[in-house]
């Protein structure tokens, strides 16, 4: 049985190539990425073990759990001089030194613009102090000398040539503090190939890092252990001369804790991207029923022999589906290889931009397994009812003459399709209308029902409006026209799905581009909101400093800067977001949703809405709990918008809640009266020029006019976008060959009938026309179609995520005529080769075919 | 380039054609030398064994298969000569088509495949001669039907009709009656002689049945390629014993 599967697989392997494609395009997706995360995983920990394995021993501060993994900041100085002298007396260690990172530093190339506050993003720059010892340095000195003089730097050799700086050369290096000139003596070579994943990598001597941070102490203390030392007993001995909150831990461990970190943060990444092949290989699963479908059609009196000389029906069942297995396998493994091929490429084009941070690239065995387990199921399932379908063709087909085709009535289908549809709407609706809690879990699951309910639908919704073109085409097009709106209409079946495909990745696109662009017009809103002239943020992370606020307050034509700050606390045993605010100036600087106004706030606090569904009302008071003791404090009002932050202080009780750790993550800078754009141009960038100037001292802080920050929101909003849509383009392919395929096939079926068209004198061009009308025709509808479901699904879920703030569904016009024309060209595209096998046909043989 | 016939006394000819399938050893010459002409308003069928050649001939004098030497016109325009897109030309001007099946687009009505040709060419119908055979053929009450709907002799005069109803310089008939009964395609051969008694159409129909191509007006036989004789003003019986000749 299996080879009479692989016999007729092999006897007619066109009829399956682009369903098999679609299988592989979908595998593909998933090899690709699978394969891509895992060299960037291989890569980092690569890089953690550099980092971490040349010390036999780390000592540092106690991760806490809810540190959100800031791997390239450095913490507190939990460790002074004699802490070092302790750790390097236990028994077991060789050597001892006390490491000092300086958070925040940054050096830019040499023709960096400072006043651009963009200049400034990119992989970080590290800066250490130098202990001349490799195994606590990590590097080794390539070239020059090490830094000795206190205004004296090394670099990483590739970062040097990158950025600009030779030997001899004077670095400025930028922290929260101010820039300070180093001269560059030497360059070092990080881990024996600097694999440093595009960062930059600098050391200075311990006690210009001590003035840069502007602390003494030391975050870490890196061990060297003495020959034949036990590394685990040598840790139990320095965890007990450490102080409470440290401890200490070998390099290998904590490569592998880092390395462990970061591939948890990836597993994301791959669920993300695999919920992407899954989407693909579901619209390849329309193109693989229609396939069999039409196969079995085609086989109609094939299976009837078999069944004549004794097969059973359920033996043709299996046959049906032992081909579809080998479609799958054949597929997926083509699939793995090109996902390979293409991870490799484009690892290599990533590379060119950011520097090494893949490690070797291979496909992951669970990717494998992965793509063989969804390809094989995706089609088996696929061609289950078509394989069942055949199982009941009579022994009697085989004697029939072949032509007429009873078809099964889509009244199931219809009612299923209209059933799921109309418990679509309502999920919605009820999400919408009714005041259920996380109205957004409604319209989304609402949204997948509706999607399953139209694909049902299609055939009766989306064949007969293309049906009804009819008119239409045969005015413009003539005879060629009516022939295309014909065959669309002839199975309705195969057009549905062949159009429902497209539909569902035009839905998601379009459903996206609605989400993005209302968040765009949220920002926008927002930032409208507000009579700030400029907003100060910081480049890493990092509170601002005070003395960049003062310098930009003290400007003449600044009325006052307005600092916010975020922190963390803890109510009622779980971790909860804190915003923190001026309350004089708050309101004059921002139009903040809240009930009453900032500027009321009376000691107390304000909740959100997260709060207040656990019961906090107005008037209460809740208890907040920080490392500087618990505060009691009234609940005087309420901030409207979910998601931003849970509670809201005034400023003065988060310098009790956070001591030294209050201050600002984000200040508004508002000018004079009159001191616009509108108004006053030419003092308004004087202004502008002058707050720029004054902060050009603090690099870390970047000055952004509301403008300049919608810009670099909506530059964001638009890569997330992008690459969604790149994800997506698997699908969307997936459904072009599925035009291309039902085409195809259907050319194949067709094959007398365009043969007598050619006789009586159609031309070769009119057939052409003729193929490529069905096929824009079928892709418009199903474009069409997604976009409308997009559009009011994706309108749908902003406003179910009105407590997020989001006002306004903006339809993203743009967007939605880039996807019609693009539907438009898929159509002229996929008809290419059906087209072109239509219109070469040999007359004499199309009229004397099989049919 | 004349592509547009003009009215002759010839409709269609052949001159020294010869047709050969295949390369080298393998090369089946199916038509060795023909020379023919068909007159205008005449109904000529071609007769033979199978392997003749005659549908060979049909299908090279009706610019569907190119000869491999010789020439052939329609109307006095030398097909031979044209590109296929100039061919098609004729075709769609020029020729009307009966085949022994398939010969209606399914998911047209009877009516909109009579009018094909015409839709094609982008012409319009003549509404009194579409009136006119659709009367002659007993069409009236089919025409909004599917061809599945139809029965096998009514879905050939619904081929026969849209043949005519172009007036077409010549209509090739390849079998026309093989898959109708006997009363049937009795029907359809005599609908086909009115059309050249009455309206001068031109016809050449490819038949192995002696009883239908005793409806014609001459008879061409062939065999192996060669026309090896013509029979005018033929009967049932005199074709049958000359086919019993060729059968030796």
């Amino acid at each position: 049985m299996f080879k009479l599967a692989i016999k007729s697989v092999r006897h007619n392997p066109k009829r399956l190539l682009l369903t098999a494609a679609a299988v592989a395009l979908g595998v593909m997706l998933l090899a690709t990425t699978q394969t891509l995360t895992a060299g960037l995983s291989s890569g980092f920990s690569g890089l953690f073990s550099d980092i971490y394995g040349g010390a036999d021993v780390i000592v540092e501060e106690q991760p806490s759990d809810d540190d959100n993994a800031q791997d390239f900041t450095s913490g507190d100085m939990a460790f002074q001089a004699d802490d070092v002298t302790a750790v390097a007396g236990v028994d077991g260690v060789a050597d001892a030194a006390g490491g000092v990172q300086v958070d925040s530093a940054a050096i830019l190339a040499v023709d960096a613009d400072l006043t651009d506050p963009l200049a400034q993003f990119g992989p970080p720059t590290q800066l250490f102090n130098w202990t001349g010892e490799p195994a606590f340095d990590r590097a080794t000195l390539e070239e020059g000398s090490a830094p000795s003089a206190d205004d004296e730097v090394v670099m990483d050799f590739e970062s040097a040539a990158n950025l600009g700086y030779a030997i001899g050369d004077t670095v400025p290096v930028l922290s929260a503090t101010g820039a300070t000139n180093f001269t560059l003596v030497g360059t070092v070579r990080f881990g024996d190939d600097n694999n440093l994943q595009g960062a930059t990598l600098a050391y200075i001597t311990e006690d210009a890092a001590h003035t840069m941070v502007g602390e003494d102490g030391y975050q870490t203390i890196a061990v060297k252990l003495a020959d034949g030392a036990n590394a685990d007993a040598v840790v139990d001995g320095i965890n007990q001369v450490l102080p409470d909150g440290t401890r200490a831990i070998t390099g290998e461990d904590k490569a592998a804790e880092q390395a462990a970190e970061f591939d948890s943060a990836l597993q994301y990444i791959d669920i993300f991207t695999l919920a992407f092949a899954f989407i693909a290989l579901f619209v390849g699963s329309y193109i693989i029923v229609n396939t069999f479908r039409i196969i079995v059609t085609q086989r109609t009196r094939e299976f009837g022999l078999l069944r004549a000389i004794g097969m059973s029906g359920r033996q043709v069942t299996t046959m049906i589906l032992l081909e579809a297995l080998v479609v799958a396998i054949v597929a997926s493994t083509l699939g793995i290889l090109t996902g390979w091929l293409l991870a490799v490429g484009l690892g290599a084009l990533l590379e060119l931009v950011s520097g090494p941070i893949f490690g070797p690239l291979v496909v992951p065995w669970t990717a494998v397994l992965w793509s063989y387990v969804l390809g094989t199921l995706v089609t088996l399932v696929s061609a289950l009812a078509p394989a069942v379908h055949a199982a009941r063709i009579s022994p009697m087909e085989a004697l029939r003459e072949a032509g007429t085709q009873q078809r099964k009535p889509l009244k199931v289908r219809n009612i299923a399709g209209a059933a799921l549809t109309l418990l679509g709407i309502l999920g919605i609706t009820a999400g919408l209308a009714t005041t259920v809690d996380r109205p957004y879990i409604w319209v989304g699951a609402g949204a997948a029902v509706i999607i399953t309910g139209v694909t049902l639908l299609s055939a009766q919704v989306l064949v007969p409006l293309a049906y009804a073109l009819r008119g239409l085409l045969t005015k413009m097009f003539g005879i060629d026209g009516k022939l295309a709106a014909n065959n669309i209409h002839r199975e309705p079946r195969r057009s549905g799905n062949t159009a429902a495909a497209l539909m569902i990745g035009v839905l998601l696109l379009a459903l996206v581009a609605t989400f993005t662009e209302s968040v765009k017009s949220v920002v926008a809103q927002q930032l409208g909101g507000t009579d700030a002239a400029l907003f100060l943020v910081s480049a890493d992370g990092s509170k601002i400093s005070p003395d960049a606020i003062a310098a930009a307050e003290s400007v003449d034509g600044v009325a006052f800067a307005s600092q916010l700050g975020i922190g963390a606390v803890q109510y009622d045993g779980a971790d909860y977001s804190v915003a923190y605010f001026e309350p004089e100036t708050v309101d004059q600087s921002f139009t903040y949703n809240s009930d009453p106004a900032f500027s009321q706030i009376n000691g107390g606090v304000y909740i959100d809405p997260t709060v207040e569904e656990l019961g906090v009302k107005v008037g209460d008071t809740v208890t907040l709990v920080t490392d500087e003791g618990s505060f009691d404090l009234t609940v005087d009002g309420e901030y409207l918008n979910k998601g931003d932050a849970n509670f809201w202080v005034d400023w003065s009780t988060a310098e009790q809640m956070f001591g030294e750790e209050a201050g600002a993550d984000q200040v508004l800078v508002v000018y004079d009266d009159g001191i616009t754009a509108d108004e006053d141009q030419a003092r308004f960038d004087e202004v502008n020029d002058t707050v720029t100037a004054a902060l050009a001292e603090y690099p870390t802080v970047l000055a952004f006019p509301p403008g300049l920050l919608q810009q670099v929101a909506n530059q964001g909003i638009d890569f997330i976008l992008g690459a969604i849509t790149a994800l997506l383009a698997a699908a969307i392919l997936v459904a072009i060959l599925g035009v291309m395929n039902t085409l195809l096939l259907s050319v194949t079926e067709r094959t007398r009938e365009i043969g007598l068209l050619r006789a009586v004198g159609l031309r070769r061009n009119e057939v052409w026309r003729m193929i490529t009308l069905e096929s824009v025709v079928m892709s418009l509808f199903g474009a069409i179609a997604g976009m409308v479901l997009g559009v009011s699904i994706g309108v749908a879920v902003v406003w179910s995520l009105g407590e997020f703030g989001f006002s306004t569904p903006t339809v993203p016009w743009i967007w939605l005529a880039v996807y019609a024309v693009g539907a438009f060209v898929a159509g002229i595209v996929a008809a290419i080769w059906p087209a072109w096998r239509a219109s070469r046909m040999n007359v004499l043989e199309a009229i004397a075919a099989d049919g | 380039m004349t592509t547009t016939p003009v009215a002759a006394a010839v409709a269609a000819s052949m001159d020294n054609g010869y047709k050969d399938y295949g390369m080298g050893e393998m090369a089946v010459r199916a038509l060795d030398g023909v020379s023919v002409q068909m007159a205008r308003g005449e109904f000529t069928a071609i007769m033979g064994p199978s392997g003749s050649g005659k549908s060979t001939l049909l299908h090279t004098l009706a610019g569907l298969d190119r000869l491999t030497a010789g020439k052939s016109t329609i109307a006095n325009v030398t097909i031979t000569e044209l590109s296929e897109a100039q061919v098609t030309e004729i075709r769609r001007n020029h020729i009307g088509f009966i085949f022994q099946a398939f010969n209606l687009i399914p998911s047209l009505t009877a009516k909109e495949n009579i009018t094909l040709p015409l839709d094609i060419a982008g012409t319009k119908v003549d509404p009194a001669w579409f009136d006119e055979i659709i009367g002659i053929l007993g069409l009236g009450d089919r025409l909004t039907h599917l061809p599945a709907e139809l029965s096998g002799g009514q879905q050939q005069r619904v081929a026969v009709a849209r043949a005519l109803v172009a007036r077409p310089e010549i209509i090739f008939a390849d079998e026309p009656s093989g898959n109708l009964d006997s009363k049937s395609g009795a029907e359809l051969l005599g609908f086909m002689r009115r059309a050249v008694k009455e309206f001068g159409q031109t016809i050449v129909m490819v038949t192995h049945d002696p009883t239908a191509a005793s409806y014609a007006d001459r008879i061409l036989f062939l065999e192996d390629g060669k026309i090896v004789d013509e029979m005018r003003e033929p009967t049932a019986e005199r074709v049958f014993d000359r086919m019993k000749q060729m059968g030796n």
